[in-house]
Order: structure tokens, then sequence, then C-alpha cells
């Protein structure tokens, strides 16, 4: 118990570090919240303008599209998918991966203190601000029950999980390939398209989105966000969060399997 | 003819430095391709369901998505270097350049050229081939030579923005990165007709950043939306726009401070 403890405090540390290394950039944070904005604004602009044209019934009615999009522009940062470079395959292409190494820690854990502590820290910068300003501006729904809060909260922290996991499997390809960026970018898209980012999957055509319901992605956007509008209900949620954590369990399989392989034919770059 | 064999060479170099990490070079090449579907057919799901966007069609759209992504990839790919200005300020390696007999502005042109947004500009003229076969435009002589114009005009409005992102790194060394909002966030808000947009947002996006001259206004012109005069000059308001920016750098350069090494 005392070592689990111990262990505990050790990647407590390396979150703290995480969060106190992007404090230092305010001014790039006020861009980046403006970029979110900016995305946020258009984004409604086109759904609006979309939802005028059309009378019929839809799945989803334009307020809920809306909070749904808020969501997305305030929440996205938290996922390291989404926010910010990929430091990981850079470590491995300038060679400082070799002073990870030789630490006593867990590579997938010590990078997922690092996605944690990034995520508190754009949830205090980023996520409440966007949030609160999309709200005010464009008038969000907000959930009627406690327990959709809680649900959403825990489906969201499992979402950040998940996140870090699929980009630590996808980006140890640099083990083999040293410059990822054309695999980041075919993973990224993918990946994008499947967690319905730009559109809900409550929009897309029935055949399209049966087969998002068998991906792992619809896990990143789609299913906490569709908690919180209460499109998922009851049972249905803990299901949905129920395959968040399957999908989790099975990045970090994976991306241990490539892990060790790839270690064991690591070259480090650089001197 | 002295610059265009140098700039030459220099391409041929950059070109020879990306085949170096061959295999993501090629894996890149082929996920742009996938992008380039993911990316329209999201267009094209909405279109499904909705049938129509203010009066535009699906493939009314496909020309502003095709026109603004060939302008936007033609312009990462010539002046990426600009794009990336700042780290060069940051390890003062602008000192370097200074000191050659060269204009400066040349030399940050020719520092990068991105083979790899040969992807993206295909993706972007296929649709933009496609949708110029579907929408009602008889296609005579001058209405491909204005659509000719009009993307050379859309490249130059694009490599001005990196300009001006990059000279105004003289005054703050960091990139700000605001910049991305108008170039990323230029090709998609650029994906859809302006007319969606609040005024205040259409009067920012054509008269302070004239976004809506590279590929909006050239298509009411080509579609035949719009009867004013105002849209036959759109095109060139690029080339304005890029000689204003090639301004601001040359002013830029005397504030430069070097950052030292």
């Amino acid at each position: 118990m005392k070592t689990f403890y111990r262990t505990l405090l050790v990647y407590l540390a390396f979150a703290r570090t995480s969060f106190q290394k992007r404090m230092q950039y305010r001014v790039a944070n006020l861009a980046g919240l403006t970029t979110n904005f900016f995305f946020l604004l258009v984004h409604i602009f086109v759904y609006t303008a979309f939802y005028a044209a059309s009378r019929e019934p839809q799945p989803l009615n334009l307020t809920e599209v809306r909070t749904y999009i808020v969501l997305c522009q305030a929440f996205i940062m938290l996922m390291p998918l989404w926010g910010g470079r990929s430091e990981i395959a850079d470590t491995v292409k300038d060679g400082s991966v070799a002073l990870q190494l030789v630490k006593p820690v867990d590579f997938q854990a010590y990078w997922l203190a690092d996605a944690l502590g990034k995520a508190f820290y754009y949830l205090l910068m980023r996520s409440l601000p966007a949030y609160w300003l999309g709200k005010l501006l464009f008038g969000t729904v907000l959930p009627q029950q406690l327990g959709t809060y809680f649900a959403f909260a825990v489906s969201m922290l499992i979402a950040i999980y998940l996140s870090t996991a699929i980009t630590i499997t996808t980006r140890s390809i640099a083990f083999w390939t040293l410059d990822v960026t054309g695999v980041n970018y075919i993973a990224h898209t993918v990946i994008t398209f499947f967690s319905g980012l730009f559109v809900p999957i409550a929009l897309w055509p029935e055949w399209l989105a049966d087969i998002a319901r068998w991906l792992p992605f619809e896990g990143l956007i789609d299913i906490p966000f569709s908690i919180y509008l209460g499109t998922l209900t009851g049972v249905d949620i803990w299901q949905a969060i129920g395959k968040q954590v399957m999908w989790t369990l099975v990045f970090i399989g994976l991306g241990r399997g490539i892990i060790t392989r790839g270690f064991s034919r690591l070259v480090i770059q650089g001197g | 003819m002295h610059h265009l064999a140098l700039y030459l060479h220099f391409v041929k170099l950059r070109i020879r430095a990306q085949m170096e990490y061959r295999l993501s070079f090629l894996f890149e090449l082929f996920a742009q391709a996938c992008l380039a579907v993911i990316d329209f057919f999201m267009i094209a799901m909405l279109f499904g369901r909705f049938k129509q966007l203010a009066g535009w069609t699906l493939w009314e759209v496909g020309l502003l998505y095709g026109m603004v992504g060939i302008c936007f990839a033609l312009a990462e790919m010539f002046a990426r270097g600009f794009d990336l200005f700042p780290d060069n300020v940051v390890r003062g390696e602008f000192d370097t350049m200074l000191i050659r007999p060269l204009d400066t502005f040349f030399q940050v042109l020719a520092h990068q050229f991105i083979l790899r947004r040969l992807g993206k500009l295909l993706q972007a003229l296929v649709i933009l081939l496609i949708a110029g076969s579907q929408v009602a435009i008889a296609w005579t002589f001058p209405k491909i030579a204005y659509l000719f114009i009009a993307l050379v005009g859309g490249t130059c409005f694009f490599i001005g923005l990196f300009v001006i992102g990059a000279t105004t790194c003289f005054w703050t060394i960091h990139s700000l990165e605001m910049i991305n909002i108008f170039t990323n966030g230029g090709i998609f808000m650029g994906s859809y007709p302006f007319s969606i947009y609040r005024r205040w947002f259409r009067l920012f996006f054509t008269f302070v950043i004239p976004l809506a001259c590279v590929n909006y206004f050239p298509s009411l012109f080509l579609l035949g939306k719009s009867a004013s005069r105002g849209v036959l000059v759109a095109p060139f308001v690029g080339f304005i726009f890029l000689g204003g920016a090639m301004l601001f750098w040359r002013w830029g350069v005397l504030h430069y401070q070097s950052t030292g090494h």
C-alpha cells in the first residue's frame, strides 16, 4: 500500500509539472482561445443557415446542435489528440526519449500523468471561458438532473484516458518511421471524423452511424456530449461508458505491445 | 534570371530533404487523399440531410471549396518558409540571412518548398473540376481566364497572410499564432457561402482580411449570382494584398533585433 501511495505521488508530480509548464504560455493561450472561438462561430453560422433552410424535423434541434458545438470547442483541448503537438514522437525524433527510459517510470503512465496535468490546465484556461462565452452568446441546453452532470464528468474523464491511450499507440509508430507526420495525419483525420467532432453522429446517415457505433472513436466526443444533451438516458448511459472503458483498455494493451517492441529496436537519435 | 535559377536550386534541395523520410512522405500523400475524401464528404453529408444552404447547392459550394483549397495548398507549398519563420527568429538565424547578398524576402521564400501539399492540391483540383462540370456555368474562354486569375490572386492572398504573420515576429519574436485563424480558419469558413455569416463578420472578411475575394465573389460572378461590377475586380485584390504585405515586411525588417546566439 505504501509503495502504491509513493508511486502515485511520483505521477502526481509529473502531472503538476505538466500543468505548470503550460502556465508559462498565457499569451499563446489567449490566441488559442480566440481560435477555438472563431471555429465555434463559423460552425454555428453554418448550422444556423442549414436549419433555416430545412422544414423537416431533425434528430437534434438547433439549440441542441449549438450546445454540441460549444461543448466541442470548449472540451476538445482536454484530449491529447487535439490539444497540442505530438510530444511523444518529438522525443523519439530528437533523442530525448532516452532520458525518459532511464527513469524508473512506466512510459504510458508518464504520458497519462502529463495528459491529466495538461487537461486540468486547459479545463481552467480554455474550457470554462469558452463554454461560458458560448452559453452567453448562443444559449445552450443545460442538463436538468444532477446525475447527468455526474455521468458527463465520468464519461469526459474516460474520454481523456481513451484519447491518451490512442495517442500513445499511434505516435509510438515513431519508433519505426521517426517522422510521424504521415501516420499522425491519417490517424487524426479518421479519428476526428468518427468521433463526431464536426457533425454529431445523430445527424449522420443511418449506415454510416452504424459503422461509427462499432468504432472506439465516438467515445471521445459523441458519447460524453450525448450524455450531456440527454439524448442518451438511463441504462444507455452506463452502457456507453462501459464501451468507453472497454476501448480504453484495448488501446492500453495495444500501446503496451507496440512500445515494448519499439524499445527493443530503438536507436537513440542525436547526441 | 539568376534569382530563378537559384530558386529552382533551393527547391531541388528541399525536395531531396523531404524524400529522406520516404515512408513517411508516401504515407502523408496517402493520408491527404483520405482527408480529401472525408473532408468534403462531411459537407456532402450535411447537404444530404438539409438539401441546400442559403440557396446554394452542394456542387456550387464545391466550387467554393475547390477554389479556396487550391489557393491555400499552393500558398503553403511556396511560402511555408514564412509560416515557419518565427523559428528562425527565435534561433537568431535571421542574422545569417541579413549578411547574404540577397533580398531577405526572396531568401525566406526560397527557404521551404513543401512538395507534400501536392496531395491537398490534387484533391481540391478534383473537387473543383467535378463542381465545374456539375454547376450551370458555360465555360467560355473569358470565364476560364477569370477563374485562373482568381486562383493566382487567391494564392497571393494566402501568401500575403503568411508574410504578415512572419513580419509580426520582428516585434513579438514568438509566433502569435493568431494568423492561423485566417489561414486554417480561412479555408474552413471559405468553404461556405459568405451570405450565411453575420454582417460584421462579412464586412471584416471583405475589407480588413479580404478572404471573400478569394472565392466567394469570384464564384458569384462565375455562377451568375451577382450582376455587380465589383465582383469583376475581386480576383485582383489578392495581388494588392500581397503587395501591401511585402511593404510591411520591408518595414518590419528595419525593426529586427537579433536574439543572439
